[in-house]
């Protein structure tokens, strides 16, 4: 290998030459195919039993997300002027093409279906706006008698109408939004309108994560040339060290590209992990070259790359390797997008190699190196002893190293047992921000913005029709929104047969209620087919009464008000069971969920797995198991504290943040190859274990706090963003860094020491 | 029109009207000049006779095959200004005998009148429906489309002339005069030696097509001929109405107190 390298290194001008081209190829096809993916039902894995399941209750129910635009006049919304702009709002959302008609819903398209002396009265709640105050005062009415719309098209208070417009799950896009945005505006008079519902959220989501990070990497990218410029104090070493970033990532995004896999919400990351990983290469290369040329000022440019290489080949090879197979053991996730950020970080990882073993020394051949002026010589000399020093105090502190260690450990075990997942959407955004407002206003108003839906699948056909399953299906909803201050409402076959009964008994109250006769309960629905509109129906229950489907709307879409509702349903599972019933759970939101879930479980699979192949392959490649061993200390201990802040911060786990754990294993191997692969140089050089310490403390040590510097120094820029995700990920970034430093350089070096590794068969 | 296309049946006032129409129309014939409200009113005036009994078959299929499968009996009758229809059901069994009566009249702008018993509650019902446009009993077929609907409420154009499965049919084009009427326009495939609508397209409000009606099979029953098969089709749902007609009796003298509340609770 390094053989190969010095041969290949004789042309420097010609590996820039052709590195330049073929990454320029890269960058051509990755401008000509690249496709952001906002659709993210893309993102789940398609033949998953959940998601099967619900993507076939979603084609039977007609289940679509809605987006909920209110309407508010605090003088009430019983006006002619109010009245008109529902009825002409709902006309003109009903004819924009990502619309159908049909799937607009406001107080103008709704049915009254009104219970009177002699019958049934089926009718609009009005067609015509009324104008005259007798006419309002009879809508209102109307309105206020109707549970199916009352508190659910029309607020309690009276102030507030909604009109829904459910649209399919690919249709979104900033165009779409920006429209509706307008045409809504277009309305606002004496009346304030608000855009809200799921669509709006995960929409504005998938753009604007991507969008926040496009204006931040630059700034990211420029801190750390800042920094990189600081701890190099080379302007060459800084931008060949970037150079390496900037081609791994083209390489990484032009091979996806070509292969017309589009860019996934996950993809952001692996810039991500590119910069924290790639620039580590290039501070220990260049780092060691300092240390040769401050015991050789004299030395060719050709003894320097030669030194180098032979010094930090297998260093650099070890790192990259055993990362790579950290990101590949991501290949075993079920979700495809993972997968993918797996498989193209590994490739970016590897490519980086390549950059740091061919680039790095091409372009010090080509361009020469820094001479160091004496003063800053002296200056680095001067930090000597700190490296030293700390050293010492690692040793000398142990009991305080160890115990230390023990602690945060243990406080951060007890911080994981606190961790919760989010499959939230809403709540990645700014408490302040009109999303999360505009959502609040509209949950305190009505039941609530979030659903889940409840499939309940009988054994027969027609058996959704009996008595006894109704009536559960009423005691369950009851319950459901009795016990639980986040569920708004619940709708479902029972709230239909409940008004049907109350309408056919001239409206009195004590009909509201679920007959007991199956035959009754046919007829009632037989009687709404023949004068409602039966499409509605077919939103609660499908054609052959075999399977129901019960909407509970919650308030918020955090994945606790989801877990609790579901909890509290299961609780009539068994109930259902004796009556030949099964429960099951669909909908976007619980889609959310599981997909969360799913994700969490293959990241921590292969966290696991990860661990255990690299704890193989340090064993190998230092010949002693206890080297693999000690290696893997940083990785547990960054991934346990990573984890244990979150739980105690409160930081939910969520697609993005669960994926930053993958750093601890990219990053933790990287220091902990390096410092012992010193170490074992050292202890073979010198024999002395306190030299050895000293000088692996000043060589890696010196390149491990660079390289944490950099990249904590760039990614807490990401604590500007404006966008809360973003923060997380610059915050816990920075975090990881900064444990995986810390962890080896203390109790992994103290590890080492006291083990006698490398020194024992002395 | 429509409703003679699928509920046949005929009355006083109209044969009055049909022998004014053929005389007139032998004078426009003989002129080689025959209209598009011409065609459109000899349909709506073919003749179906008095009285129809027959067992009604509707099979209701969603856009991903399911089908539903509604047996019911029906009579009606036409009073002259009047037509009183009275339906059984007989299938599913949990709605046996549920009985559905309507009576409709010529009378510009008045509502048909509707009751409805369901026999597990033991009480009529009257139903009152503001539109026309209601779906009639969770079909594809609006009340309006089964209805009669006045050949003078629409503007009609003969677009052209052309074959349909060996029969030559005119091609006509009806725009209603009223606005905001669900349908922008609708397309009519009508025989031409018979008088009969072979097929029908209906389009909404935004122009698109909405549903196509399809005219599968007639019979002649005594002298009248009888649609007995037709399929309603919502080509924006991909829902479709299959309604089939066996057992067609004309004229065979039901009585008129067939179609009174007490009626519909005794049951078939």
């Amino acid at each position: 290998m390094e053989r190969m390298l010095n041969k290949l290194i004789r042309f420097p001008k010609t590996i820039i030459v052709v590195l330049l081209l073929i990454t320029i190829a890269f960058f051509m096809v990755m401008k000509k195919n690249s496709r952001m993916e906002t659709d993210l039902d893309e993102y789940m894995p398609q033949d998953h039993p959940a998601f099967v399941y619900s993507d076939e209750m979603k084609e039977v129910f007609d289940i679509k997300d809605g987006i909920i635009i209110a309407i508010e006049n605090e003088a009430g919304i019983y006006q002619t002027e109010t009245l008109q702009k529902i009825k002409d709002l709902t006309k003109a959302l009903g004819k924009m093409d990502e619309i159908e008609k049909s799937d607009v819903t406001s107080l103008y398209t709704a049915d009254n279906i009104i219970g009177t002396e002699e019958g049934l009265d089926v009718k609009a709640f009005y067609k015509r706006v009324p104008k005259i105050a007798e006419d309002l005062a009879e809508l209102r009415k109307s309105v206020r008698s109707n549970d199916m719309v009352f508190g659910r098209l029309v607020s309690d208070d009276e102030t507030v109408s909604v009109i829904i417009a459910e649209i399919e799950d690919d249709v979104f896009t900033q165009k779409f939004y920006n429209e509706i945005l307008t045409l809504v505006k277009s309305y606002e008079g004496n009346e304030k309108l608000y855009v809200a519902g799921s669509p709006i959220v995960e929409g504005t989501m998938a753009l604007l994560g991507p969008k926040d990070m496009k204006k931040m990497v630059p700034l990211v990218i420029l801190v750390i040339i800042l920094v990189l410029l600081f701890v190099l104090k080379s302007f060459k070493n800084t931008i060949f060290t970037l150079l390496v970033v900037l081609f791994s990532v083209i390489w990484a995004f032009g091979l996806m590209a070509f292969f017309k896999i589009p860019i996934y919400a996950v993809s952001t990351m692996i810039p991500v992990m590119l910069i924290a990983i790639g620039v580590a290469d290039g501070i220990h290369l260049y780092s060691h070259l300092d240390l040769f040329l401050q015991k050789n000022p004299n030395a060719t440019r050709k003894e320097a790359v030669s030194d180098m290489l032979k010094g930090m080949w297998k260093p650099v090879v070890m790192t990259s390797v055993t990362t790579s197979v950290g990101f590949f053991s991501l290949l075993t996730s079920e979700v495809f997008p993972i997968k993918y950020f797996g498989l193209f970080t590994a490739f970016g990882v590897t490519a980086a190699m390549l950059f740091s073993l061919l680039l790095i020394p091409a372009g010090i051949l080509v361009f020469g190196f820094t001479k160091r002026k004496p003063g800053i010589e002296k200056k680095s000399l001067n930090k000597i002893p700190f490296a030293y020093k700390f050293a010492n105090g690692v040793i000398k502190y142990k009991t305080v190293t160890l115990l230390l260690t023990i602690i945060i450990v243990a406080v951060s075990l007890f911080g994981i047992t606190k961790v919760w997942i989010n499959s939230s959407f809403l709540e990645k955004f700014e408490d302040d921000s009109d999303i999360v407002l505009t959502d609040k206003f509209i949950n305190e108003h009505f039941g609530g913005t979030s659903t889940l839906n409840v499939i309940l699948d009988a054994d027969e056909n027609g058996k959704i029709k009996s008595p006894e399953i109704l009536k559960l299906i009423d005691e369950m909803q009851q319950k459901v929104d009795s016990e639980l201050q986040i569920v708004g409402n619940t709708f479902s076959l029972a709230d239909y047969l409940k008004r049907m009964n109350k309408v056919m008994h001239e409206d009195k109250e004590e009909f509201d209620l679920i007959p007991d006769s199956q035959e009754l309960n046919a007829q009632y629905l037989l009687l709404y087919e023949m004068s409602g509109d039966p499409e509605n129906l077919w939103k609660v229950v499908d054609y052959d009464y075999k399977t129901a489907n019960v909407t509970i709307q919650l308030k918020s879409d955090n994945s606790k008000a989801i877990n609790s509702a579901i909890a509290e349903v299961e609780k009539f599972r068994a109930e259902f069971q004796k009556l030949g019933v099964k429960i099951n759970f669909a909908g976007s939101g619980y889609k959310a969920l599981v997909f969360t879930d799913l994700i969490l479980e293959g990241q921590i699979k292969s966290l696991v797995m990860s661990l255990f192949i690299i704890i193989i392959l340090l064993s190998l490649m230092f010949k002693y198991f206890l080297a693999g061993l000690i290696g893997s200390v940083p990785i547990v201990i960054t991934a346990v504290i990573g984890f244990g802040v979150m739980g105690l911060m409160n930081i939910p786990l969520s697609t993005t943040t669960a994926l930053i754990s993958s750093i601890a294993i990219g990053i933790g191997i990287d220091y902990a190859v390096h410092f012992i692969e010193r170490y074992k140089i050292y202890a073979s050089e010198t024999s002395d274990k306190q030299k050895t310490m000293k000088e692996t403390m000043h060589h890696s040590g010196r390149a491990i706090i660079f390289n944490a510097t950099v990249v904590i120094a760039g990614f807490l820029v990401l604590l500007f963003s404006v966008f809360p995700p973003n923060r997380s990920l610059g915050a816990l970034v920075s975090l990881n860094m900064f444990t995986s430093f810390l962890g080896t350089v203390t109790i992994m070096y103290l590890l080492l020491y006291k083990t006698n590794l490398f020194f024992g068969k002395k | 029109m429509l409703k003679s296309m699928i509920n046949p049946d005929t009355s006083g006032k109209k044969f009055t009207i049909v022998l004014m129409a053929v005389l007139m129309m032998g004078a426009a014939l003989s002129a080689q000049e025959i209209t598009g409200l011409k065609i459109i009113e000899n349909v709506y005036n073919r003749d179906t006779g008095e009285d129809q009994t027959a067992d009604l078959t509707m099979s209701l299929i969603n856009s991903r095959g399911d089908e539903r499968v509604r047996e019911i009996k029906q009579y009606l009758k036409d009073f002259g200004k009047m037509e009183k229809k009275i339906m059984f059901f007989v299938a599913p069994a949990d709605v046996y005998n549920t009985s559905f009566m309507n009576w409709s009249y010529d009378e510009e702008g008045k509502d048909d009148d509707q009751w409805i018993y369901l026999p597990a509650l033991k009480r009529v019902k009257r139903i009152s429906s503001d539109s026309k446009s209601d779906y009639f009993m969770g079909s594809d077929f609006t009340y309006d489309d089964l209805g009669d609907r006045q050949p003078s409420a629409d503007t009609h154009k003969i677009l052209r002339e052309e074959e349909i499965e060996g029969e030559m049919c005119y091609v006509v084009e009806s725009i209603p005069k009223e606005e905001e009427y669900i349908y922008s326009k609708t397309i009519t495939w009508i025989i031409q030696d018979k008088w009969i609508g072979k097929k029908k397209e209906f389009y909404d409000e935004d122009g698109d097509l909405l549903k196509t009606l399809t005219v599968k099979e007639f019979k002649k029953v005594k002298d009248f001929l009888i649609i007995t098969l037709s399929e309603m089709h919502n080509v924006q749902s991909d829902h479709k109405t299959i309604m089939k007609l066996e057992n067609v009796k004309i004229d065979s003298g039901i009585a008129d107190n067939k179609f009174t509340e007490r009626m519909m609770k005794r049951g078939m």
